[in-house]
C-alpha cells in the first residue's frame, strides 16, 4: 500500500505541474494581471537558459531559477523528467492510448539525444539558436498556448453559439461567453495562419511512442540528455535487494525508460526518471529507492567521439550555411516584428518560438502570427505582424511584457505608443480615393494617434465622363507621426490586399 | 425585497410623482418632441430630458425590453470624448428601469478590441451597476436583414436584438468625423451593423441612411457634454475636447441630428445624409422652424 501511495504522489505532482503549466498559459491574456509569471517554466528551463544566453551573448538574472532544475540531478537524477516536465506528463497520458509497450525497441537511438544537445550548444556558440526545435518546454508552450487555445476556443464558441442560435438559455450562454471573454480569450475566435507546423511537431512527438514508450524522452529530448549527464552523480537511486530478487524481469519489461540492464540490478541513471513504477511492480518487493554513494559508470548515452565529431561538423557547416544566407532574410518580405524587438540578428538568437507573444497578442489586437518561410528557414515560427489579420492595439504593450528571453524588450506603454515598427504607405493603384476618386477615409478614422498620422487633403475632382465636379478627401501619411500599428491596413475595406500597407521603412529596433 | 419588486415599486412611485407634477400636464396639448438641457450633472440632465419630454413612461412601458445604444467603440477613457458619457448612460438606464423596463441591453460593435473599449470607456461598469446587460457583440449575433427601400444597400447583417427589443434609445456622442463632418445619431447605428463596415463609407450618405431605414430608435439622446472638435471619431487628444455641457434629445432623429450639427457649428443643410434622410421622410431638418424646449441649470 505504501508503494502505491508514492505512485499516487508522483502522478499528483505530474498533474499539478501540468496544471501549473496550463495556468501560466491562461495567465497570458489581456487583461494582464498575472499572479504566476507566464514565463515561469521557460525561465526554469536550463536548456533555454543555457542556449539562449550563449547564442544571444547576454545574461539575465531571471534565468538563475533554471539552476534549480539544472542542479536537481545532483540529488534526484532525472526526477524532473518523471515528476515535473509537463511534456513528459503529456506523453505519459497519450502513451496510455498509443504507446508500443514492447520494452526493448529502438534502444540504439538513445545516444541521439546527447548528440542533439551537443549540436544545439555548438550552434549556440556560433550564435545560432536552435534549441526551439527540440526544447520540450517551448514546444509545449506553443502547442498548448497557441494551438490548444485555438482548439479550445473554437470548440466552446461553436457549442455556445449553437445553443445561442437555437435559443437554448441564450442569456446564460451570453453570460458564459462574456465571462470567458474576460478571463481567457478575445471576443472573436483567434485565428492563426500556420498552425499545421506546431501541430505536426507535437503530433510527431506523441506518435513516436508507437515505437516505444516515451520515445521522445529516451532518445531525442536534449533537456533530458542534459539532466541525464548530471544524473550520473545522483546519490538517490534504485537499489535492488539481491536476496529478494527472483530475476523475473518484470521491472525491466515495465520500465518506461528502458533504464534497467539485463542483470536487473544495474540502473542506467542517466535514463531513470524515478517514476517508481518498478518498485510498485516488483512481485518480490525487492526494489527500493534510497541514497547511496554514486558509482560513476559509463553510460550508453555518453557521447562517442564519433558523434561528437559529427555534431561539431554539423554545427560548423550548418552555421556556415546560415552565415552564407542573406543577412536578414526578413528584409526580403514585408515582415514587421513586434514593437520593442531587438535587431534582427539578436532577435533571431534569442527568440525561442514559445508563442507567448502570439498568444497574448491574440487576446488584444491580434496581429502577431508565427512566420512560415517569410523570415527564412532560420526564422521559422518567429513572430511577425500580419496586419490583414489583426493590428497592433494602441493601448497594448503586452508582447514585450511577456517575452521570456526579452527578444521583445519590455516597454512602458507611453514609449511603445511612440515606437515605430514601420510606416504605412498608400498603394495609390489600389486605394479607393486615388483609384476611384470616391471618399473613403476608413484608415484616417481608425488611426489611433492623437494627432492622426493619416491626414486628408480635400481636392476637386472632375469626372472625365460626366464632367461632374466633386470634392474628394485624398489621404496622406505624416511619416513622423505614423508608428506602423497597422490598423489602417487592417480596416481598409478593400478585399484582398489593402490600399494602405505598413512597410519596414523607419522601423526602430533595439 | 427582490429586484423585480423594487423596480415595480419604484415605477409606481415614479408614476405617482409624475402624476402629481403639474408641469407635465400644463403642456399636454402637444407632446414635446425636442429638448435641450444644459449645465447640469449628467444624471440631472438625463432626468430633466425625460421630464421635459413628458416623462420616461411616454417611451418605456412596463415590462419593455429596451436597447440602449451608446458609443463604446473606442479604447479611450471618457474624458477623451470618443465614447458616450458613462454617467449619462447609466442615468438613462436607471430611468428605463424606473418606468418598469424588464431588461435593458447595451451592445456596440466596437472599432478597437471590444474588451478594452468596453472597459476603458467605463460604460460597461457604470451601466451594469445601473442594472443593464452590457454584452459583447459576436459574429453569431448578426442576421442578414432585408432593407426595404434601400437605395444602395438591399441586404446587410444587422444585430438581431434590434428586431427583438420593444424600444431602442440611441445615445450617440457629438464628434468630429472627416467624412460626414460630424458624427451623431445616424452614424452611431453603425455599432449595430456587422459585415465589412468600411464598405458603408462608399457612398457614405446613401448607405448610412439605408442602414437607418431598418434600425429605428424611438428616442435619440445626444451626449454633447464633452464634444470632440478635431481628429474624430477616435480622438485621443484632450486639446481637441470642448466642454459644452449639453444634452439634446428628441423623437425625431433627423431633427436631433440637425440640431446637434448646428450646435457643433455645422449647417445641417450641408450634411448630405441629413438631406437624404429628410427627403426619405425620416424627419424634419429645418432648425429655424423647429426649436427645442430648452432648460439650463445655470439660469
Amino acid at each position: 500500500m505504501k508503494q502505491n501511495r508514492s505512485i499516487t504522489l508522483r502522478r499528483t505532482a505530474q498533474i499539478a505541474f501540468l496544471g501549473l503549466f496550463v495556468l501560466t498559459i491562461l495567465q497570458a491574456t489581456y487583461p494582464f494581471r498575472p499572479w504566476i509569471p507566464p514565463e515561469l517554466f521557460l525561465w526554469a528551463d536550463p536548456l533555454t537558459a543555457l542556449v539562449t544566453q550563449i547564442s544571444g551573448r547576454f545574461f539575465d538574472p531571471v534565468f538563475l531559477i533554471a539552476l534549480l532544475v539544472l542542479f536537481s540531478p545532483f540529488v534526484f537524477g532525472r526526477a524532473f523528467c518523471g515528476w515535473i516536465c509537463p511534456l513528459g506528463t503529456t506523453i505519459d497520458i497519450s502513451d496510455r492510448i498509443i504507446a508500443n509497450k514492447n520494452y526493448r525497441s529502438a534502444r540504439k537511438y538513445r545516444p541521439l539525444k546527447t548528440t542533439i544537445l551537443v549540436t544545439i550548444i555548438l550552434f549556440a556558440l556560433f550564435g545560432i539558436q536552435l534549441s526551439w526545435y527540440m526544447d520540450p518546454l517551448p514546444i509545449l508552450w506553443r502547442s498548448l498556448g497557441v494551438l490548444g487555445m485555438s482548439f479550445f476556443f473554437l470548440l466552446t464558441d461553436t457549442v455556445l453559439n449553437g445553443f445561442f442560435n437555437a435559443g437554448i438559455f441564450p442569456d446564460t450562454v451570453l453570460n458564459i461567453q462574456d465571462k470567458i471573454s474576460f478571463a481567457l480569450f478575445p471576443v472573436a475566435t483567434p485565428r492563426f495562419l500556420i498552425l499545421f507546423l506546431p501541430f505536426f511537431i507535437i503530433l510527431g512527438i506523441l506518435l513516436l511512442s508507437k515505437i516505444s514508450r516515451r520515445f521522445w524522452c529516451r532518445n531525442l529530448c536534449p533537456l533530458g540528455a542534459l539532466l541525464g549527464l548530471i544524473s550520473k552523480f545522483s546519490p538517490f537511486q534504485r537499489v535492488v535487494n539481491e536476496e529478494g530478487c527472483t530475476s523475473c524481469s518484470v521491472c525491466q519489461k515495465k520500465c518506461k525508460m528502458d533504464a534497467i540492464e539485463d542483470d536487473y540490478y544495474t540502473t542506467e541513471k542517466s535514463e531513470c526518471i524515478l517514476c517508481l513504477n518498478c518498485r510498485k511492480d516488483c512481485p518480490a518487493d525487492a526494489i527500493t529507492y534510497k541514497f547511496q554513494s554514486p558509482k560513476t559508470m559509463r553510460s550508453s548515452t555518453d557521447l562517442t567521439r564519433r558523434s561528437f565529431i559529427g555534431a561539431g561538423a554539423a554545427a560548423l557547416f550548418g552555421s556556415g550555411l546560415f552565415s552564407l544566407n542573406v543577412l536578414d532574410p526578413s528584409k526580403t518580405d514585408r515582415c514587421i516584428r513586434p514593437p520593442g524587438s531587438l535587431h534582427e540578428d539578436d532577435f533571431m538568437e534569442r527568440c525561442i518560438r514559445c508563442g507567448e507573444c502570439v498568444r497574448i497578442c491574440a487576446t488584444s489586437g491580434g496581429c502577431l502570427q508565427m512566420s512560415f518561410l517569410e523570415t527564412g528557414l532560420e526564422g521559422l515560427l518567429t513572430p511577425i505582424s500580419k496586419f490583414r489579420i489583426g493590428y497592433c492595439e494602441y493601448n497594448c504593450n503586452l508582447c514585450g511584457q511577456i517575452c521570456p528571453t526579452k527578444a521583445i524588450q519590455p516597454l512602458e506603454l507611453e514609449e511603445k505608443q511612440k515606437l515605430k515598427v514601420g510606416i504605412a504607405l498608400f498603394l495609390k493603384d489600389r486605394c479607393i480615393p486615388f483609384k476611384l476618386h470616391e471618399n473613403c477615409i476608413v484608415c484616417e478614422e481608425h488611426c489611433p494617434l492623437p494627432e492622426k498620422a493619416i491626414k486628408l487633403e480635400e481636392k476637386e475632382f472632375t469626372d472625365p465622363e460626366t464632367g461632374e465636379i466633386r470634392m474628394i478627401s485624398y489621404p496622406y501619411i505624416d511619416p513622423d507621426l505614423c508608428t506602423g500599428c497597422g490598423i489602417c491596413e487592417n480596416r481598409c475595406p478593400l478585399e484582398g490586399e489593402a490600399g494602405i500597407i505598413v512597410t519596414r521603412e523607419g522601423e526602430e529596433r533595439f | 425585497m427582490d429586484r423585480r419588486t423594487f423596480l415595480k415599486t419604484s415605477a409606481i412611485i415614479t408614476g405617482m410623482s409624475l402624476v402629481s407634477d403639474q408641469h407635465v400636464f400644463s403642456k399636454t396639448q402637444e407632446p414635446v418632441s425636442l429638448v435641450l438641457v444644459k449645465d447640469g450633472s449628467p444624471a440631472q440632465m438625463a432626468d430633466k430630458v425625460f421630464e421635459l419630454l413628458g416623462g420616461v413612461s411616454r417611451f418605456i412601458s412596463k415590462d419593455d425590453y429596451v436597447m440602449v445604444k451608446p458609443n463604446l467603440s473606442w479604447d479611450r477613457r471618457p474624458e477623451y470624448a470618443a465614447t458616450t458619457n458613462p454617467e449619462l448612460v447609466s442615468a438613462v438606464v436607471t430611468q428605463c428601469f424606473k418606468a418598469g423596463a424588464k431588461k435593458v441591453l447595451i451592445v456596440d460593435n466596437t472599432c478597437n478590441d471590444a474588451r478594452r473599449s468596453y472597459k476603458n470607456c467605463q460604460i460597461q461598469e457604470m451601466a451594469s451597476q445601473a442594472g443593464a446587460d452590457v454584452r459583447f457583440v459576436r459574429d453569431s449575433h448578426f442576421v442578414e436583414t432585408d432593407i426595404p427601400g434601400g437605395i444602395t444597400i438591399k441586404r446587410w447583417p444587422i444585430h438581431k436584438e434590434v428586431f427583438k427589443v420593444d424600444k431602442l434609445i440611441n445615445m450617440p456622442i457629438l464628434k468630429h468625423h472627416s467624412l460626414s463632418q460630424v458624427t451623431i445619431g445616424f452614424k452611431n447605428m453603425m455599432g449595430l451593423v456587422g459585415g465589412n463596415r468600411g464598405r458603408i463609407h462608399r457612398p457614405f450618405p446613401e448607405k448610412i441612411v439605408d442602414i437607418n431605414r431598418v434600425i429605428i430608435p424611438q428616442l435619440t439622446i445626444v451626449d454633447a457634454i464633452k464634444i470632440l472638435r478635431r481628429n474624430g471619431p477616435s480622438g485621443g487628444n484632450l486639446k481637441d475636447v470642448e466642454e459644452l455641457n449639453t444634452v439634446i434629445a428628441g423623437t425625431d432623429r433627423v431633427l436631433v441630428d440637425a440640431w446637434s450639427a448646428r450646435i457643433f457649428g455645422k449647417d445641417p443643410n450641408t450634411l448630405k445624409y441629413l438631406k437624404l434622410a429628410h427627403d426619405a421622410g425620416m424627419g424634419e431638418i429645418d432648425t429655424e422652424k423647429f426649436k427645442p424646449v430648452t432648460f439650463s441649470y445655470k439660469s
